[in-house]
């Protein structure tokens, strides 16, 4: 088997949305042999579904002028998209006030201008972030479906206890084993049973 | 003067914004008004959030979602007056349009289309392994996605369509090439898509919900403490713009007006239609005519009133689409009661009636 390539070394594909072309050269040109791989698109919502679709981009750069960004917004109500890191252009002087108000940690962020040094730690920083972020989205929602799971277990062997005059050890192997037998998981097995003792007198 | 930044989206029912700049309302009303054409609502809403614009027509739901903080930073807003009601179309493809009428052996489909007509479509795809139909709206926070989601919903067909956004001024081009097989929009990219013949109308949004705020004057809560008598007197202007689009002579004016380069920028055969209550169907059919298609004042202004139960109507709508999971019903009724603003609306009537008897 070939060696994983590490993460930082790995080519990303960017998919670049803006009509100005100046500033799009500047930006593959700031881009050139480092491990962003750049596909300039103009403004134009049916392509735009179309190539997100054969690019899997590894992240968004958009003009936030583009019309195109209400279908970015949107993504998330397509079952087959992943949520992407997406990079903004604001050139507007006030860009600090649009910093601040586009939804923070999301995957947004906002770029000034587009000086050859800055956009790639620029790019570097919104790709960490967008990681960081999802990280702990998920690990929140482990927590949550672990706390949930446990609460369905509880109530689950209270109710045997309670309907079968079962020790809380007895009823918790008792768990266990039909888990082991069914090769479910237990909460699997602690959510049916709560589904049939409730129906049982 | 004072002086103040308006967001729009150039659509049909900008109207009001255009008919109030052009005749010098603004100015009467002592504003000196920038109206500031915006290419997608996601900015527009930031824009307004962040401050970089004053006031903006809005989406009737989207000043709900921003004082609820869904999909974007928290920040309340208020509406002191409903801009317009009615106005959207839901357009197929040729190509939808011929596998409804093969379907049902028609030469010709009944306007508004019932949603069953489209579930034995739906039902047929189903059966051949076929890709799920996809439809565009403008915006997840909109009259337009809620209706389509009402009419798909009367035949429980919501979860085999697939929704997606597209912008307005895309929709005709997405249709022509595929991506999308259908779409709610307001005017006038429905007619604009008829008239190139690359869509058919099925129905528009007064056959599915009648008379409800459409378009909203949309500011930010901080900037109304900051400025209540501004507020009041650009709501004055509007209703004033308003009420002069209620006599049919004028909206064909206000249609030569919305043509411009820096508004819609669209010929007047594709806006006009809407405006004097004609629904453009298909090209080999006769218009419909729907008298409230773009309706702009009525009932005695009370259409231009932002009432609690409008607000309830709309919040309702979220809930059903499953947008408003995560808030209590408490959160939901106190959003309501903040941002949709019956009481400054009475002072902007107030307001325009005593400088009617002063004059």
């Amino acid at each position: 088997m070939i060696d994983m390539q590490p993460d930082h070394t790995s080519v990303l594909n960017i998919l670049l949305i803006d009509d100005n072309e100046s500033r799009a050269n500047a930006v593959k040109e700031a881009l050139r042999a480092s491990r962003y791989r750049v596909k300039h698109l103009l403004s134009s919502g049916a392509s735009l579904l179309k190539k997100v679709d054969e690019l899997q981009p590894d992240m968004i750069v958009i003009d936030i002028e583009s019309p195109d960004r209400d279908i970015l917004d949107s993504l998330h109500m397509l079952s087959n998209f992943n949520p992407k890191p997406i990079v903004m252009f604001c050139e507007t002087q006030d860009s600090d006030f649009i910093t601040q108000s586009v939804r923070s940690g999301v995957s947004a962020y906002v770029v000034g201008d587009t000086d050859q040094k800055r956009v790639r730690p620029i790019l570097d920083a919104a790709l960490a972030r967008f990681e960081e972020f999802h990280d702990m989205k998920k690990a929140l929602e482990d927590t949550r479906s672990e706390l949930a799971s446990r609460k369905t277990i509880d109530q689950a062997k209270r109710l045997l206890m309670q309907k079968k005059q079962m020790t809380e050890t007895d009823a918790f192997h008792a768990m266990r084993k039909m888990a082991m037998d069914s090769g479910q998981k237990i909460d699997e097995v602690a959510k049916t049973l709560l589904a049939m003792l409730k129906v049982l007198p | 003067m004072f002086s103040m930044s308006v967001g729009f989206i150039p659509l049909t029912d900008a109207a009001p914004l255009v008919v109030a700049q052009h005749l010098g309302i603004f100015t009467r009303y002592g504003l000196d008004v920038r109206l500031e054409k915006q290419n997608s609502w996601a900015t527009l809403r930031d824009k307004l959030q962040a401050g970089l614009l004053n006031a903006a027509e809005l989406l009737a739901p989207m000043p709900l979602a921003s004082t609820l903080g869904l999909a974007s930073k928290k920040t309340p807003m208020i509406v002191p007056l409903v801009l317009s009601q009615n106005g959207n179309a839901f357009t197929v493809s040729k190509r939808l349009h011929y596998d409804l009428l093969t379907c049902h052996r028609l030469s010709e489909l009944p306007f508004p289309l019932p949603a069953k007509a489209l579930a034995e479509v739906v039902k047929m795809r189903k059966e051949n392994s076929l890709q799920k139909l996809r439809f565009a709206t403008v915006f997840p926070y909109s009259c337009h996605q809620y209706q389509l989601l009402d009419w798909l919903g009367s035949e429980k067909i919501v979860d085999d369509v697939e929704l997606l956004v597209i912008p307005p001024s895309n929709m005709a081009e997405s249709l022509e090439n595929g991506s999308i097989d259908g779409f709610c929009v307001g005017g006038p990219w429905n007619a604009k898509a008829v008239r190139n013949n690359v869509g058919v109308s099925l129905f528009s949004s007064y056959d599915i919900w009648q008379d409800k705020p459409e378009k909203v004057l949309g500011v930010s809560d901080s900037f109304y403490q900051q400025y209540p008598n501004e507020i009041i007197a650009l709501g004055a202007a509007l209703l004033d713009a308003c009420e002069w689009l209620q006599h049919l002579p004028n909206r064909f004016e206000a249609a030569r007006w919305l043509s411009h380069v820096d508004y819609l920028n669209e010929p007047v055969e594709v806006i006009a239609p809407s405006l004097i209550g004609s629904c453009l169907r298909s090209e080999t059919q006769d218009p419909v005519y729907i008298p409230h298609y773009n309706r702009f004042s009525g009932d005695e202004a009370m259409a231009n009133c932002p009432t609690t139960e409008s607000a309830k109507f709309l919040a309702d709508k979220m809930l059903n689409a499953g947008q408003l999971t995560s808030l209590s019903v408490e959160q939901i009724e106190q959003a309501q009661k903040s941002t949709f603003r019956p009481d400054i609306f009475t002072q902007i009537q107030a307001f325009r009636n005593n400088r009617k008897a002063q004059l």
